[in-house]
């Protein structure tokens, strides 16, 4: 009897041992550390990395209203809190966050702030990430990328991370700087700390610099892609940068530069630039995001399905900021419709709730660059070249055949004073055109606010604007996940 | 003995599991041919003698039925109305004496032929054993906050699920369904939510066997139910403990007569407690009203649509929700010999809800058998096996979209239901409206729908919905057991056992999604002009199957010394769960026959996915238990268990989960002899810790990576386990010979290193969140609990109460998760969890001096008189995000239930009352049904909005722009307290059969009533569901039931 004990007990602890290893299973099904890129992960994280630009829905975030997450939130951020733009055509309580930038009333946990935080700092992640393969150039020789390719994509991608520091600094102001891909989840915390704005300039000059190098002379870097980044566009960058930093003699240095490579020219007609069935076949824009139906990933732009909802509106005052028959109000947005062509791409309601829409969401086009040089020129006393700068931006609208097919009657846009030698009149008709020729393309509040005009303006509208408010606030909850090593704007 | 163990784990390699295996079964192969356990029946041959006697009960109730039968043969007979009864046994034989309801009675004959017996009630005697884990124990003895169900009291409650059963039951446990409809969710929280990212639901342990989720039992199957409230009691199952436990056995086969059981009921459902939703005049007129409130110039369409002869006046709710009913059939048979006993039963349940069309309905097909074999007196093996299939028609029974209640409420009244047959868009497979007057708006636009000029918003319509909701889930399940359990030492003092079980589940479910509703313009090119809902038509089809092994080894020693009793359990555990599963999704259907309803059928190519994937877990566990009393006096039990979890990277991978506890029965004390009118008094208290990692779904300590090698999450490599540590300080009370017996409980719970997904700055990009050990949680609360009995004379009955209280409070979170916001809620320290967070509503502004004395802070054009005026809890002239503050708890605080259980002669009477108090609830129905400013349905509330000075101070100005009802707020903060007549039922049993019907036992028919009455202050459908966001939820229904029980 005893040995039978002594069996059965042995059993029952050996039993033991011989479980334990099943506890160490192999992960099934999920990739953990140590997996090399391949050439198809190289590519993809270049993609990847314009993805931000997108409005295409819930890239990040399963429709995160909360979050702001849904989609990019540039007509928010800018277009609404610009004055510009409403909410919705009947204003209502849907989505009251959005209201808030038409008031001011925003504090640090609105959704919109942290959405488009979130955006920009997904896509610096995601330029990191694809920088630190490209770079690499061990890696690069072992998937055979050859020279060229890789200089160009890598081009790419510096453009892209100065693109979304761009947007940060000029939002959030002081911003952390992040340049590589975090190795581990506690160096998240180190580097959740904000840098002085000049550095991240410092950073935003450098990567456009290296773009300038790598990317290819041409008009497109690829003409099968014409989306990707071109020179051109890195070249319209560094203005931009110039023009926001006040260096009027590199704003008009550069633009002169891009007027040298004849690649871009006012497009016949005005809504040529948005256009779905002329996209990449006309001579204005310089860079959008391409926005396709049916691919797999998605990339149509979900903005348009919004516009079903109600969404997005001309304010009074827009409407009435444009010159009796300016064609470019109607190609804006047509009103009885309730429709908004520039972001439906066509002059008609089809795509209005389509939530994966074909229409190109334009980042930088000719006409804006060109009223850049206008501006630098006025600046630094050449009038006479900016005010034929601003006739030419306002003989192509007049010129431009309206959305209804008629021509605009004679007197429409009159040719502003060429002799006119009165700099703060000139930067007025500047604002003046800017606004109506760039109305809807996220400008107008960088603008106002880059001009010290915001103030006076939006308080001129009724608007609670303060001084705290020519930054946003860095959204609550990063101050929060940081600890604390984040620290807020002043004022909010 | 420990000792002992010790050297031979020493002495063999590491690697002889399988040697051990081998062993084992030699083992078990030489002790079935033990000769010592031998049968021996030969030694004497009697003559049989008639012997008779009178059976009453301890009341001195003559008792009928019971069973009379020689030990170890199938002799046996059954008192008559009078409780006598004869016969014929061999004088040296043993009688048994059974009764359901009593405790069995064994008497050696010893030659006497007249026997005069007194039955004792087996109900909460005191000797009554307890199943809590792996061993059993004398409820007298138990130390720990248990509580055990009686099953025979909760046969009236005629529910599907066996969780619904527990409901006002045990003091402590909440149970509430998510939703109303058939074969929804239900939720058991033991004393308080204790957790963030994990659940805590508790464990189920059935017959031995851990799982997760009960719904598959037939309640009719049950023996008991008990439940291990506390740490010391629940320790003995660690890591997986920290809900609690509750421990099922099910019914096994008796020894003696055969017995059959057949049952059937038949129920019907209706709808309770509807609001009055505003009629088409009274909409119309509130349309025109707010528009003219709105401040938009023009002439007001609504003016003039009041006059059209189009409208209709449709009552959603009415036409949505129609009479439901329910069914169940029970077969049982059992018996058994000394050797054998066999249970095997059958159930079928079947309810279609209360929605119109039978798309919302539950199903179970559930098959047991149950059998134990005594191979020698020391050796016995069994199995206990259930097969069950589960069906839900699962209709979209909550939430917004496609949120067929919440719609009901939401569509304007003025559009029809079905669309006129002369309409051109009406179509015989889809005659229902859907965006309101389409065919109109087509006809001014061309052709073209024009989503701006309906003036009656979008919704869909509730009845199209339910029409073709095709989303059916079904579940085959095999669970059970083999056991084996040897007998070993002089006495039988240790038992080793091993038991093998087998948890398996099979889903499938099915959703065919048909395109239907009006062509809103919208779709990809190739679906453009087909209807907005569901476009384009999709099936999508997934398999899954999920097994869990359980190997449980225990060796139990029993030893009594004198005085001293000791109680030794040891054992190890082995758990292992894989599952994988395979689907696909194909769109645009050519035909939506069901015969084509397959993914053969979809077109090709576009948008079609395949997918599969797998996942698995093990858990190893060492554990025992000492349980030491003297003289039935002094009581302690110590327990320990070692778990091991393949969840965990290597480093934390183990854990260890002691308690303690102890008792003193103060009634046994020689102080306490002379007052006799206490039967029971003992002081228990208790301390331990439990363990949860139910909030992992596997490698939560790797980084992870999509195909492209885009970093998707970071991993931690020191995550551990979620602790709790709980104590309990407990009073058991008994007076009357336990007629009347009371217990009191007071618990601390603390629950840490809580396993929180943290997400990281945005400034590292968008990765999910890292799973982290942070933070702190606590509950406690009082726990009472009162029985009375009443058994002698014809009137008997029964009260059973209980009541308890739990505070919850979040005590720490991680310094970099400073709070956790929901969608209306705020998770922070010291608050409790899932506080609702936003504006605290003071009323309304009555006119335009009281806005602007009030906003100073900033400019306010769009804040009108009438509109809601919020706290401004900075005083800074700003209503802004910055003003809002903790408006409400979603955590029930008191709990209670009363049931009463009655019987005169052949009738008997139950009814169980139960309710909560203290807990808010987020009512965005409300929201949307009487302060949105859409152009949706309102209820008749809204007839007395504001409309000029002093007119109302609650509810605002109608209007379609926002009068600040699109904040979070405590407006829609409402008390779900409530208190519910959950069921009643009368029964008569007939006994009385002539000789020629002798083999009917007994017939009993009876009625049955739930829901029957609710009392709260909720506005919503029903206050008893648990989510706390109430979007609108189908709801609980009243019941009636018919029935009837036949024994054979």
């Amino acid at each position: 009897m005893k040995s039978i004990f002594k069996i059965l007990a042995t059993f029952l602890i050996f039993c033991s041992a011989g479980c334990q290893k099943e506890l160490h299973k192999t992960p099934i099904g999920i990739i953990t550390e140590g997996v090399a890129p391949t050439n198809e992960s190289v590519l993809y994280s270049v993609t990847s990395s314009y993805q931000l630009l997108s409005s295409t829905l819930n890239i990040i975030g399963e429709w995160g209203w909360d979050d702001g997450t849904v989609l990019r939130n540039d007509f928010i951020l800018q277009d609404i809190a610009s004055g510009d733009m409403l909410k919705k055509w009947n204003p209502d309580g849907d989505q009251a966050w959005m209201d808030q930038f038409s008031d001011f009333s925003f504090t640090a946990s609105n959704a919109g702030i942290k959405g488009q935080w979130s955006y920009d700092f997904t896509g610096v992640a995601r330029t990191n990430l694809s920088i630190s393969y490209l770079t690499d150039d061990e890696l690069t020789a072992s998937l055979g990328i050859d020279d060229a390719t890789k200089k160009n994509l890598l081009g790419q991608v510096y453009f892209l991370r100065a693109f979304y520091y761009f947007d940060l600094v000029n939002l959030y102001g002081d911003v952390p700087l992040i340049t590589d891909p975090l190795k581990n989840f506690a160096d998240a915390y180190n580097v959740a700390k904000r840098v002085p704005k000049e550095d991240v300039y410092k950073q935003i000059s450098e990567d456009l610099d290296q773009a300038k190098t790598l990317i290819p002379d041409g008009k497109y870097s690829d003409n099968t892609e014409k989306w990707r980044v071109s020179k051109g566009a890195v070249l319209a960058m560094q203005a931009k940068v110039a023009l926001y930093n006040k260096n009027w003699a590199d704003v008009i240095s550069i633009v002169t530069a891009m007027e040298g490579l004849n690649y871009y020219s006012l497009d016949a007609n005005y809504f040529d630039n948005f256009n779905i069935d002329k996209e990449y076949a006309e001579n204005e824009v310089i860079f959008a995001y391409d926005h396709e139906s049916l691919t797999t990933p998605r990339t149509g732009n979900g903005l348009c399905a919004l516009l079903g909802w109600g969404f997005v509106a001309p304010s009074p005052d827009f409407i009435n900021a444009f010159e009796p028959n300016d064609p470019r109000l109607e190609y804006t947005v047509d009103i009885p419709g309730q429709n908004v062509y520039k972001f439906l791409g066509e002059l008609n309601g089809v795509n209005k709730g389509n939530d994966d829409a074909p229409s190109n969401k334009i980042y930088i086009r000719w006409a804006d660059v060109m009223l850049w040089k206008a501006e630098a020129l006025n600046e630094t006393g050449a009038y006479t070249d900016a005010i034929n700068i601003i006739n030419e931006i306002r003989k192509r609208a007049r010129t431009s055949v309206a959305a209804d097919g008629s021509q605009p009657p004679a007197g429409t846009l009159p040719d502003r004073d060429v002799t006119s030698t009165n700099k703060d009149q000139i930067k007025n008709w500047l604002v003046q055109e800017r606004r109506v020729e760039l109305g809807f393309e996220s400008q107008r509040f960088n603008d106002l606010k880059r001009w010290d005009l915001a103030k006076t303006f939006l308080t001129g509208l009724g608007k609670n604007f303060q001084d705290k408010n020519y930054l946003y606030p860095i959204p609550q909850g990063e101050i929060d996940k940081s600890g604390g090593s984040i620290t807020q704007n002043p004022g909010y | 003995m420990k000792k002992n163990l010790l050297n031979i784990r020493e002495s063999v390699p590491k690697h002889s599991f399988r040697i051990s295996v081998i062993l084992f079964c030699l083992a078990l192969m030489a002790l079935t041919h033990n000769p010592v356990m031998a049968q021996d029946n030969s030694a004497t041959v009697n003559v049989d003698k008639v012997i008779s006697g009178k059976i009453v009960s301890d009341s001195g109730v003559p008792l009928s039925g019971v069973t009379v039968a020689e030990k170890n043969t199938g002799n046996a007979t059954t008192t008559n109305e009078e409780g006598a009864f004869t016969i014929s046994v061999p004088a040296t034989s043993v009688l048994v004496i059974s009764y359901v309801g009593y405790t069995a009675q064994e008497l050696p004959v010893s030659g006497r032929t007249n026997f005069e017996i007194t039955m004792i009630s087996s109900d909460k005697t005191l000797s009554d054993v307890v199943v809590v884990g792996y061993t059993s124990q004398k409820k007298s003895s138990i130390t720990g906050a248990v509580s055990s169900v009686n099953m025979n009291d909760l046969a009236p409650r005629r529910v599907p699920d066996v969780a619904q059963k527990l409901q006002g039951q045990v003091a402590g446990v909440q149970v509430t369904q998510s939703t109303g409809a058939p074969g929804d969710g239900i939720n058991i929280t033991i004393r308080g939510v204790g957790t963030i990212g994990s659940s805590s639901d508790p464990l189920f342990i059935v017959d031995g066997l851990p799982t997760t989720n009960i719904s598959f039992i037939n309640p009719a199957d049950i023996e008991s139910m008990t439940v291990l409230k506390d740490a010391s009691a629940a320790a003995i199952y660690g890591a997986r403990a920290a809900g609690g436990v509750i421990v099922i056995v099910t019914k096994s086969g008796k020894k003696g007569k055969t017995s059959l059981d057949v049952g059937y009921y038949y129920g019907t459902q209706k709808v309770a407690n509807l609001p009055t939703m505003l009629n088409g005049t009274q909409y119309m007129d509130k349309m025109e009203e707010s528009w003219n409130n709105s401040g938009y110039s023009g002439t007001n369409p609504y003016t003039a649509d009041k006059s059209r002869t189009d409208l209709a006046n449709t009552d959603w709710l009415k036409e949505l929700f129609v009479p439901g009913h329910s069914q169940n059939l029970q077969l049982a048979a059992s018996g058994g010999s000394d050797k054998i006993q066999y249970l095997i039963s059958g159930e079928y349940y079947g309810q279609n809800g209360i929605v119109i069309y039978n798309n919302d309905q539950y199903q179970r097909l559930s098959l047991r058998t149950n059998i134990n074999a005594n191979v020698t007196d020391r050796f016995t093996i069994g199995t206990n096996l259930q097969l069950s299939n589960t069906l839900q028609d699962k209709i979209s029974s909550s939430g917004d979209a496609p949120g067929v209640i919440r719609h009901a409420f939401i569509r304007p009244p003025v559009i029809p239901v079905y669309k006129d047959k002369d309409d051109p868009t009406y179509d015989p497979a889809d005659p229902y409206t859907d965006l309101p007057f389409y065919s109109q708006n087509l006809a001014a636009n061309g052709g073209t729908w024009n989503a701006s000029a309906n003036r009656y918003e979008f919704s869909s319509n509730p009845i199209a919905l339910a029409a073709f909701t095709n989303d059916k889930r079904s579940n085959f399940k095999t669970f059970g057991s083999l056991y084996g359990e040897y007998a070993f030492l002089k006495d039988k003092e240790l038992k080793l056992r091993t038991n093998l079980g087998i948890d398996m589940n099979m889903p499938h479910n099915k959703a065919f999604n048909q395109n239907f509703g009006d062509d809103d313009g919208g779709g990809a090119d190739v679906d453009k002009g087909t209807g907005r809902q569901n476009r384009p038509t999709n099936l999508s089809e997934d398999r899954g199957q999920e097994t869990t092994f359980t190997w449980t080894n225990t060796l139990n020693y029993n030893k009594k010394i004198q005085e001293h009793s000791f109680n030794v359990l040891l054992g190890t555990e082995f758990i292992t769960n894989y599952s994988s599963s395979i689907g696909a999704s194909r769109a645009r259907y050519s035909d939506t026959d069901p015969a084509f309803q397959y993914i053969d059928f979809g077109a090709y190519p576009l948008d079609l996915w395949n997918g599969g994937s797998a996942s698995e877990w093990s858990l190893f566990s060492l554990f025992g238990s000492v349980n030491y009393n003297y003289n039935n006096r002094y009581y302690a039990t110590v327990s320990v268990r070692q778990d091991a979890s393949s969840q965990f990277a290597a480093n934390n991978q183990t854990a260890t989960f002691p308690s303690f506890s102890a008792g003193w029965r103060i009634s046994q004390e020689k102080f306490m002899q002379d007052v006799s009118w206490v039967s029971d008094l003992k002081l228990r208290v208790s301390t331990g810790k439990l363990g949860n990692q139910s909030g992992l779904s596997g490698y939560n300590s790797l980084a992870i990576y999509d195909p492209q090698g885009t970093l998707l999450r970071y991993g931690n490599p020191d995550l551990k386990w979620e602790t709790t540590n709980q104590n309990d300080i407990g009073l058991d009370f008994g007076i009357l010979q336990n007629r009347f017996s009371f217990s009191a409980d007071y618990f601390q719970k603390t629950t840490s290193d809580l396993l929180l997904p943290l997400s990281l700055p945005d400034v590292v990009g968008n990765v999910q969140p890292t799973i982290v050990n942070a933070g702190e949680v606590s509950n406690k609360g009082f726990e009472f609990s009162v029985v009375y009995r009443e058994n002698r004379g014809a009137f008997k009955y029964n009260i059973n109460a209980n009541i308890a209280t739990v505070s919850n409070n979040v005590e720490k979170l991680d310094p970099n998760l400073p709070s956790i916001y929901g969608q209306v809620s705020k998770t922070a320290p010291g608050h409790p969890l899932n506080s609702f967070y936003g504006f605290q509503m003071i009323g309304l502004y009555q006119n335009q001096k009281e806005i602007d004395d009030y906003l100073t802070g900033a400019p306010h054009p769009d804040i009108k008189p009438g509109d809601i005026k919020f706290d401004d809890l900075n005083k800074d002239g700003i209503i802004n995000d910055d003003d809002r503050t903790y408006i409400g708890n979603p955590n029930q605080r008191l709990t209670y239930g009363f049931n009463f259980l009655a019987s005169y002669k052949n009738f008997d009477f139950s009814l169980l009352v139960q309710g909560v108090s203290g807990v808010d609830k987020y009512n965005d129905l409300k929201k949307i049904i009487d302060y949105d400013t859409r152009p949706f349905n309102h209820t008749v509330s809204t007839l007395n909005a504001w409309h000029g000075e002093g007119t109302s101070n609650t509810i605002p100005r109608s209007t379609f722009t926002d009068n600040g009802s699109s904040k979070t707020s405590s407006i829609f903060v409402e008390d779900a307290s409530y208190m519910r007549l959950k069921n009643m039922e009368i029964g008569y049993t007939f006994t009385q059969f002539g000789k020629s019907h002798s083999i009917l036992q007994n017939v009993r028919l009876y009625i049955s009533a739930q829901n029957l009455l609710t009392f709260t202050k909720y506005t919503g459908l029903d206050p008893e569901p648990y989510n706390m966001f109430d979007q609108g939820t189908y709801p609980q229904s009243t019941a009636f039931l018919f029935g009837i029980n036949i024994k054979l």
